[in-house]
């Protein structure tokens, strides 16, 4: 039916991992043509990366899975060629930018793969050139990758996979770990990619509203790792929704929005895909419904909205104090290495909230939520936290009055157990035996980790040692909870968890402080915000109350997400 | 091999905030012609010296390492770029070390040995002779001269260079070499995960308490991560790279000559036979 | 033409890392050892020179494959000297006279046993290497008998606790399922 032969076919693959029980992906059959853009959709564990990682071959020659099935790219069996011949025909870029980059210059780096392939010192040249001029780098050549942003680093893996001439390209959630404005450039890449036609990508993605755009056609994994649909990506997105949805995988944030607005006995037909094709369904009838906002859940944050703390008595070990900010900063300046970071800060957080700090990269995010829990001790007086200087406290003190959760979890994790990691906080301070025993218990079947007691907390799956890190937090009871970036490079589904963790927390009174660049979560989940840009507060306020000013946001340097922009220009913002 | 949780945001602002912190990659080059020492092949460097070195091991009298002390600074003086870091290095911390070493040497040896010289100093009946300051000052001359003349190839060579060279004249694999390369990259990431997992280990109050055995409690906590750590992102490197045809043939188009021409090779015969002179005007092997 | 390499690329790199972490440890001795010389503490410098045995003993008790010792041992010594240029042919000496040493003693059992037997014999020959060498560079001849015995007993018992720390960070890290193939 096509003229052309397929870049690449799979047939019957299955796909089980050395310490796996089952395959996934499981018996799946699809081909890729010159020119597709094919979108792999599925639930988080069905097998979406594993799969990838069998198209070059790194499975089963690098990585230790059975493979059952074949593969075909450019017409060679990858069982029978190493990924280094592979790489002709099927490029790869992965998640995290940094683990792609293996040398000291932008122009050594595109030219790592060409040399390889033992090509001549002039094309050499000149594929490097392209590429780096496709992606917009040519004049950074002679830089150190590392002074790029992510964004930037993330379009130099591009630049790479298009020096090694293969056409297929290969993205495994390339914008995983980037802010809005990376994200944005790296579609403008791909975009101009796929606009010259002689290339193909498969792309496996979670933040489907910058995708949308140019994706051709849709490949739908289950939970099995089975493939339910495959077909024209907005037929299948419009046909099946709602099994989408029930089968937990993302939509476009606007098309969630509709399937919300729908509830409200809104037709908006066809189901739009895009914010702009929302916009016109909204233009189209004249809504105003309740809710649209909300992607991830049920939760409606700011609908009981801020609550006193319950029973305080329960959340620390101190009485009962007044009401007022549990938080409070007052010219609040840190600095690092003689440079001010932080110009003065005044801050108060009031009890139960969930604050969100935002800011472009290097704002100053992450040294404010660690002086004000202590983390970097601040200059003393500056900063009160529930009744205590973090200036002066003794991590012990700290403890017990504020938990910080840290980006990566490992980082914290200090036991061998998961049970003495629980337990750790209550034995510093003396805690009786018996009561260590049921406090640990209980947090464990809080958190769906009774069976993983006993474990290396190194051992567990991602989801779960991002539990076990908020749970060591929580132990001592606390009643504020920090978390530095708790959702960077974690999947949609994953941060989705998280929150509807944050949420529960929150209606029992903790306080939380989160920094993320996810302003669509922030939307979402957060009852406040705090604006940071430069190292001081360019707006603080009630979530709802900042999302109607878009100026704010593009004064610090952030952009709204679309959809957020599509509903507040439908007047959709006062429903908070 | 989801990569679950990773540093580039973290690291990003370390290396904003290093100032002037390693880059293993910032090429050396000279400012002056006379600084003649950075466009010679790092093999040179090491071949030509590393003969003296190892005897140097081996002499006991002043003279010879005397020698290739004024003969490695000479060479330094000249050909290589004086900043300040180097400068402080050269006329204060070596000298001031060989001092200390002298010094520290000399209250070890055996006053048996050398009771027949002055006594210099006398605090009760300890006697500190003249003969152990010259035994001293011979094993910090020796030392301090084994480290000159590193210094000299050290100072002017890149570390990616001398990887260049051994693959491309040594015909190490350059498998072995590229890792090598792509292991510089991993120097700045570890030194950040480290203050980060001491700022997360020290919040947890793990191990607070001073003294050396309570640090080295705390020292110990912090290598499981770090090690745990670096290994998984060692191995996603390692998938990135075989994705981009690393190894697929037994040798890669090179970009980055470092040759091996004949400047390099008057460079190593001079100092040989400089080196070889040294050892005969001084012989320093005769028997007593 | 599927050429399996000896050494995978996955290998290389986990043995950059290992490296690299022990080559910045090593940098730090080398700094160590020059004032340690000079110091009153002399003797212990063989405490500090057995540091060197880490990057081999980490690397073989986690990936238990022939030339990983050799390997690391390179990767550090080119860390340390980015580092302490000084010392530069000190750490690549004792970078290929320790690896080989390992090397060799588990070529001796073909690769196959892997007890701690093996690590501390390994170290034990390191020791004596050690003795050997350093009572030439430090002219131990002059010193009293007594300081000689000290000398060049820690400089075997040296390599030997250090041997029991890298064994003892490979075995967590093994626990921790770092690097499980
Ligand atoms: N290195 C590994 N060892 C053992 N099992 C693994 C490994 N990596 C993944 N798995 C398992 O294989 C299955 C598929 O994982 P995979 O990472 O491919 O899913 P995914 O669809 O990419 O998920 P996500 O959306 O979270 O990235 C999961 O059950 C996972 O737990
Ligand atoms: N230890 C330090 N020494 C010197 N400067 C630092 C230090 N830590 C941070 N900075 C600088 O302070 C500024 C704010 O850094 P911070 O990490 O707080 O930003 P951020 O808002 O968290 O950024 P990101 O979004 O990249 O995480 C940056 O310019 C950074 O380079
Ligand atoms: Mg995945
Ligand atoms: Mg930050």
């Amino acid at each position: 039916m096509r003229p052309s032969a397929p870049l690449l076919s799979v047939r019957e693959l299955s796909l089980t991992h050395a310490d796996a029980a089952h395959p996934s992906p499981r018996d799946v059959t699809f081909d890729i043509h010159p020119g597709e853009v094919v979108l792999l959709l599925g639930p988080s564990g069905s097998g979406k990366s594993t799969l990838t990682l069998a198209l070059n071959g790194l499975i089963p020659h690098a990585l230790p899975a059975t493979m059952v099935g074949t593969v075909t790219a450019g017409g060679i069996d990858t069982a029978a060629a190493q990924p280094a011949t592979l790489s002709t025909h099927v490029a790869m870029v992965f998640q995290d930018p940094d683990a792609q980059i293996v040398t000291g210059t932008v122009y050594d780096e595109v030219a790592f793969g060409p040399e390889n392939l033992l090509l001549p010192l002039d094309v050499v040249q000149g594929r490097v050139e392209a590429a780096l001029r496709r992606v917009g780098l040519w004049d950074r050549r002679d830089e150190n990758p590392d002074h790029l942003s992510g964004g930037g680093r993330q379009r130099l893996a591009i630049a790479c996979a298009l020096a090694m001439g293969s056409p297929l390209i290969v993205l495994d959630e390339p914008t995983a770990n980037l802010d809005p404005q990376g994200i944005d450039d790296v579609y403008a890449a791909l975009a101009d990619v796929v606009a010259a036609g002689d290339r193909a990508i498969l792309l496996v993605e979670h933040n489907l509203d910058a995708a949308m755009d140019f994706v051709t056609r849709t490949l739908v994994l289950d939970r099995d790792g089975t493939v339910v649909f495959d077909g024209p990506a907005a037929e299948i997105m419009r046909g099946h929704a709602a099994e989408l949805v029930a089968m937990g995988v993302w939509l476009p944030a606007a098309t969630l929005a509709a399937l919300r607005l729908r509830e409200h006995g809104h037709s908006l037909e066809p189901l739009p895909l895009t914010p702009e094709q929302l916009a016109e369904g909204l233009e189209r009838e004249d809504v105003s419904p309740r809710s649209a906002r909300s992607t991830t859940g049920e939760h409606d944050p700011s609908s009981s909205g801020p609550q006193p703390p319950s029973s305080s008595a329960e959340h620390s070990d101190e009485t009962k104090r007044p009401a007022g900010p549990i938080i409070r900063a007052r010219g609040l300046t840190v600095r690092r290495r003689r440079t001010e970071i932080l110009h003065g800060i005044d801050l108060d957080l009031e009890p139960g909230s969930l604050t969100a700090i935002v800011g472009t990269n290097g704002a100053g995010k992450t040294t404010l939520i660690q002086a004000l829990a202590g983390v970097v001790p601040p200059p003393r007086g500056q900063v009160l936290v529930d009744g205590i200087d973090p200036g002066i406290a003794s991590p012990r003190d700290l403890a017990a009055r504020i938990g910080f959760v840290f980006q990566n979890p490992e980082h914290q994790f200090i036991a061998h157990t998961v049970f003495d990691e629980l337990a750790h906080g209550l034995r510093l301070r003396h805690v009786p035996d018996a009561e260590i025993n049921a406090r640990v218990e209980e947090m464990l079947a809080r958190f769906g980790l009774e069976h993983k007691a006993d474990v290396h907390p190194f051992l567990l799956s991602g989801g779960e040692k991002r539990r076990l890190s908020v749970g060591t937090a929580l132990i001592t009871r606390p009643r504020v909870l920090a978390l530095d970036e708790p959702t960077f490079g974690q999947d949609r589904a994953r941060a989705a968890e998280l929150l509807d963790l944050l949420q529960n927390l929150r209606a029992e009174g903790t306080t939380i402080v989160i920094v993320t660049h996810d302003l669509q979560l922030v939307a979402e989940h957060s009852t406040h915000v705090v604006l940071l840009a430069d190292g001081r507060v360019r707006a603080a306020g009630p979530t709802a109350s900042l999302f109607r000013d878009q100026q704010l946001f593009a004064d610090a340097g952030l952009r709204m997400p679309a959809l957020q922009r599509v509903l507040a220009s439908a007047g959709l913002e006062a429903m908070r | 091999m989801s990569a679950e949780v990773t540093g580039s945001s973290t690291r990003s602002a370390a290396t904003a905030a290093g100032g002037r912190a390693f880059d293993p990659y910032a090429r050396m080059t000279a400012t002056s012609p006379r600084q003649f020492l950075y466009a010679l092949n790092p093999l040179a460097k090491v071949a030509g010296f590393a003969p003296a070195m190892v005897l140097l091991v081996f002499v006991r009298d002043l003279a010879t390492p005397a020698a290739f002390l004024v003969l490695a600074y000479g060479l330094l003086l000249v050909g290589a770029r004086l900043t300040r870091r180097v400068l402080a290095l050269l006329l204060l911390g070596l000298p001031a070390g060989m001092l200390l070493i002298t010094v520290g040497f000399s209250l070890w040896v055996d006053a048996g040995l050398v009771d027949g010289s002055t006594p210099v100093v006398r605090i009760g009946d300890w006697t500190l002779y003249s003969g152990a300051l010259v035994i001293g000052s011979a094993t910090a001359l020796r030392l301090g001269s084994i480290m000159a003349l590193a210094l000299i190839g050290g100072l002017t060579t890149s570390g990616p260079d001398l990887v260049r060279a051994s693959v491309q004249q040594l015909r190490v694999p350059y498998r072995v070499g590229y890792t090598a390369l792509a292991a510089f990259r991993f120097v700045p990431r570890f030194g950040h995960e480290l203050a980060v997992i001491r700022a997360a280990h020290r919040v947890r109050g793990y191990h607070g308490g001073r003294g050396p055995f309570a640090r080295i409690a705390r020292g110990w906590g912090y290598i499981v991560p770090l090690l745990a750590g670096a290994i998984r992102h060692a191995e996603r490197v390692a998938l990135a790279m075989d994705s981009r045809a690393f190894g697929a043939h037994p040798t890669r188009t090179e970009r980055h000559l470092v040759p091996f021409r004949v400047r390099d090779m008057v460079f190593t015969l001079t100092t040989l036979l400089a080196s070889a002179a040294i050892f005969v005007a001084f012989f320093p092997w005769q028997l007593p | 033409m599927a050429r399996t390499p000896v050494l995978s690329t996955r290998v290389l790199l986990i043995c950059a890392a290992i490296g690299v972490a022990t080559g910045i440890l090593a940098g730090i001795a080398g700094w160590v050892t020059p004032v340690l010389l000079a110091s009153p503490l002399l003797f212990l410098y063989g405490l500090v020179l057995g540091s060197h045995v880490l990057p081999g003993i980490i690397a073989q008790e986690v990936l238990r494959l022939p030339l990983v010792a050799l390997i690391t041992h390179v990767f550090a010594a080119l860390i340390a000297t980015a580092f302490n240029p000084a010392w530069a042919l000190r750490f690549i000496g004792t970078a290929l006279l320790f690896g080989l040493i390992q090397e060799g003693v588990a070529a001796l059992t073909r690769y196959r046993s892997w007890g701690p037997w093996r690590f501390f014999l390994s170290a034990a020959v390191i020791g004596v290497v050690v003795a050997v060498v350093v009572f030439f560079a430090a002219h131990l001849a002059v010193m009293p008998v007594w300081a000689q015995i000290l000398y060049l007993a820690i400089s075997v018992l040296g390599p030997i606790a250090w041997t029991a720390v890298g064994l003892a960070i490979g075995t967590a890290l093994r626990k921790a399922g770092v690097a499980r193939r």
